[in-house]
């Protein structure tokens, strides 16, 4: 039998779904620009390049300088990942035991303590915390705590209806802050990867690029 | 200091309807790329040591995503009804006159729109193109720093950004073409002027006729070793659109149409963009998007054609005239944005026998803090030198005696910073360097 809780998880989810399709049909409603200048490169290797191996702390100074940092996203990530994995199982009724409930509780956890590093590294650098808005500790907060609820739900079923609840409202902000992202982070990458592709300045002609 | 003054009177007398107007410019520059660019920036402040200001200067106004902030919290404010129900939460300001200040601070002065932060930003967003679609806007608002707008004027006036007269140029290039014959020891050398059906049109930095005639005859050097039939134009032969750089693609378009102009009346077949980064990034991919039409002729860097030269076997240099260690300046708009990243190395290879790269290189490398315009703009002076303080240790660090760099305004700020942080090195243009090392056989006068 499904809950009330379930029902406003799948509505959150319909609605952070159906507005980010919104936001991005309104970016893309500023239109394509036309290029007349003729391509040096080819914007399909830019764009395999950016979403490959230009990802990659060899490739990005501000990620070879900043790697904690830069794991701790990646942590961060994956542990939302494992989380909406493990949202979407529990609302078809599979509960996970064994590997594979350690398989989902690895990156669960990972990710929660990396969110957490994160949100204290914002609200503690000065500079850091100077750059930002309200909705970033506001975001952060919510994706950390649905991944520490994640975390705690595996151990705990008495920790469902907070869970959802914490599911819920992070959906609800989803399209509203800057987790929309995780909708932006696509088209942004594969626009600026054409650009330099196109410029023939992406894929680089060595690898790491430095050498 | 007067232009400060000026400035702030431009920014009192702001209307409503300037902003208005201001903005729309600013809409009107977006596209689906640039409104998904302004959607995404997640704060993380990964992007702060990629910009030569911040490391530099350590303030929070120098870190790109600040930059950045400022522009796209204005985007949010007025194209985005979250931003305007929920402006506090998330971030969004009015484009108010404290604003607009902000913009012309951070945008004109703390930016050489390099682009080495959208390279390193952790998502992706070209921060470069967003801040030069807000300048565009405050352009449109009579923003621009005078000294910096009164560069595109000239040009728009007289043809070149130095206001060289016809007259002047000419007997430019008639005395270095003696000095050229006399060089190469071939009184048949040339530097041809308005020669129809040339296949190569060479365009030039006014900065060369003006201050670094050496550099132009450099160049007639290597021309004249290859055997290349070109000719330089009596009108319509300056590179430079300083239009890049206060983002009225108006103005830049009519900037850029002058070397169209030449290509078409001299029926040449190869537009040359000497050595100049911006000059480069204008003429081979903005002319076109601001003309909206495809060049009919190629376009290339005095650069990749010296390649060819090399390849072709047309060149012969000894590298032994070269014996200190040599270092390479990567222009941003050369390099990062034009894509013109090895045919200067390939070059630079053969023709010295110590080539050593700056770490950070290539589409990497730090800006030298002249780009962007910065050169031009008097009130900003201070901060480009020590922007340019990341460059100069770059230099340092590579242990070179002699810089190269393909691009005068750079070597403008290359100078500049050599005197300031008393590097003690040379620097040189890739064709100086090449012209230095090439072997005559005999006179190859045509
Ligand atoms: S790296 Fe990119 S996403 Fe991160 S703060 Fe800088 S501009 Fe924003
Ligand atoms: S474009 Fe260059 S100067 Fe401007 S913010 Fe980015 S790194 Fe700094």
């Amino acid at each position: 039998m499904i809950s009330g809780l379930q029902i406003g998880v799948l509505a959150s989810g319909v609605w952070a779904l159906g507005l980010l399709g919104a936001l991005h049909r309104r970016a893309q409603g500023y239109g394509r620009r036309e290029l007349f200048a003729r391509a040096a490169g080819d914007p399909r290797k830019g764009v395999a390049y950016a979403f490959g191996k230009g990802m990659s702390p060899a490739a990005k100074e501000s990620a070879r300088e900043h790697l904690p940092t830069w794991f701790a996203g990646v942590g961060y990530h994956l542990g939302i990942l494992a989380g909406l994995g493990y949202v979407a199982l529990l609302l078809v009724g599979i509960e996970l035991d064994g590997m594979l409930r350690l398989g989902f509780q690895a990156p669960l956890l990972a990710g929660a303590l990396c969110g957490t590093g994160l949100l204290v590294k914002r609200a503690f650098t000065p500079r850091l915390r100077a750059l930002s808005c309200p909705d970033d500790f506001l975001s952060n907060l919510l994706a950390t705590a649905f991944v520490a609820l994640a975390f705690a739900r595996t151990i705990s079923a008495r920790l469902d209806a907070a869970f959802l609840a914490e599911t819920m409202l992070l959906l609800l902000w989803v399209p509203v802050g800057k987790i929309r992202h995780c909708l932006f982070f696509f088209t942004t990458r594969y626009h600026m990867a054409t650009h330099f592709g196109r410029r023939g300045t992406f894929p680089p002609a060595s690898f790491p690029p430095r050498a | 200091m007067p232009e400060l003054d000026e400035l702030e009177a431009r920014l009192a007398r702001l209307e409503p309807a300037d902003f208005e107007r201001g903005l729309a410019v600013f809409r009107g520059k977006l596209r689906g790329a640039e409104a998904s660019y302004l959607e995404t920036c997640v704060r993380c402040g990964l992007c702060a040591d990629s910009c030569h200001y911040f490391r530099a200067d350590h303030e929070l106004k120098s870190i790109p995503a600040y930059k950045l902030s400022q522009v796209a919290s204005v985007f949010k404010r007025h194209c985005t009804v979250e931003g305007r129900l929920a402006s506090a939460l998330l971030g969004a300001k009015s484009f108010d006159r404290a604003m607009a200040r902000t913009w012309v601070e951070a945008i004109f002065g703390r930016c050489s729109l390099c682009g080495r932060c959208s390279l390193n930003c952790t998502t992706g967003i070209h921060i470069a193109t967003v801040l030069r679609a807000a300048r565009s806007a405050l352009a449109e608002m009579g923003l621009v720093p005078s000294d910096l707008q009164s560069v595109v004027t000239q040009s728009l006036e007289s043809g070149n950004n130095m206001g060289i007269t016809k007259q002047d140029w000419i007997e430019t290039v008639e005395w270095l073409e003696e000095e050229l014959q006399t060089a190469v020891g071939d009184p048949g050398a040339r530097i041809p002027v308005d020669k129809e059906g040339a296949r190569v049109l060479f365009t030039v930095n006014p900065r060369e006729p003006k201050f670094f005639p050496l550099s132009l005859q450099a160049s007639a050097t290597v021309f004249h070793a290859a055997k290349e039939d070109w000719t330089v134009a009596s009108e319509g032969w300056d590179l430079t659109n300083y239009g890049l750089f206060t983002g009225d693609s108006v103005q830049a378009g009519a900037i850029a149409d002058n070397l169209l102009r030449s290509m078409q009346r001299l029926g040449c077949r190869v537009l040359i963009i000497g050595e100049c980064g911006h000059g480069y990034a204008a003429a081979r991919w903005e002319a076109p998007e601001w003309l909206g039409r495809e060049h009919g002729f190629e376009v290339r860097s005095f650069l990749e054609l010296m390649e060819d030269y090399f390849r072709e076997g047309r060149l012969k240099v000894d590298p032994d005239r070269h014996q200190d260690p040599v270092t390479l300046h990567d222009p941003c708009n050369l390099v990062r944005h034009g894509g013109v990243c090895e045919p200067q190395r390939t070059i630079l290879r053969r023709t010295v026998r110590r080539f050593v790269e700056m770490i950070p290189n290539r589409a990497e490398n730090f800006c030298c803090g002249g780009g962007g315009g910065q050169l031009a703009m008097a009130r900003f002076q201070a901060k480009r030198v020590q922007a340019g303080g990341v460059k100069a240790e770059q230099i340092r660090r590579s242990g070179a005696k002699t810089v190269v760099a393909p691009c005068h305004n750079c070597i403008d700020q290359l100078m500049e910073l050599n005197r300031e942080y008393r590097l003690g090195v040379s620097i040189k243009t890739v064709a100086e360097i090449v012209a230095d090392a090439l072997v005559f056989d005999q006179p190859v006068g045509r």
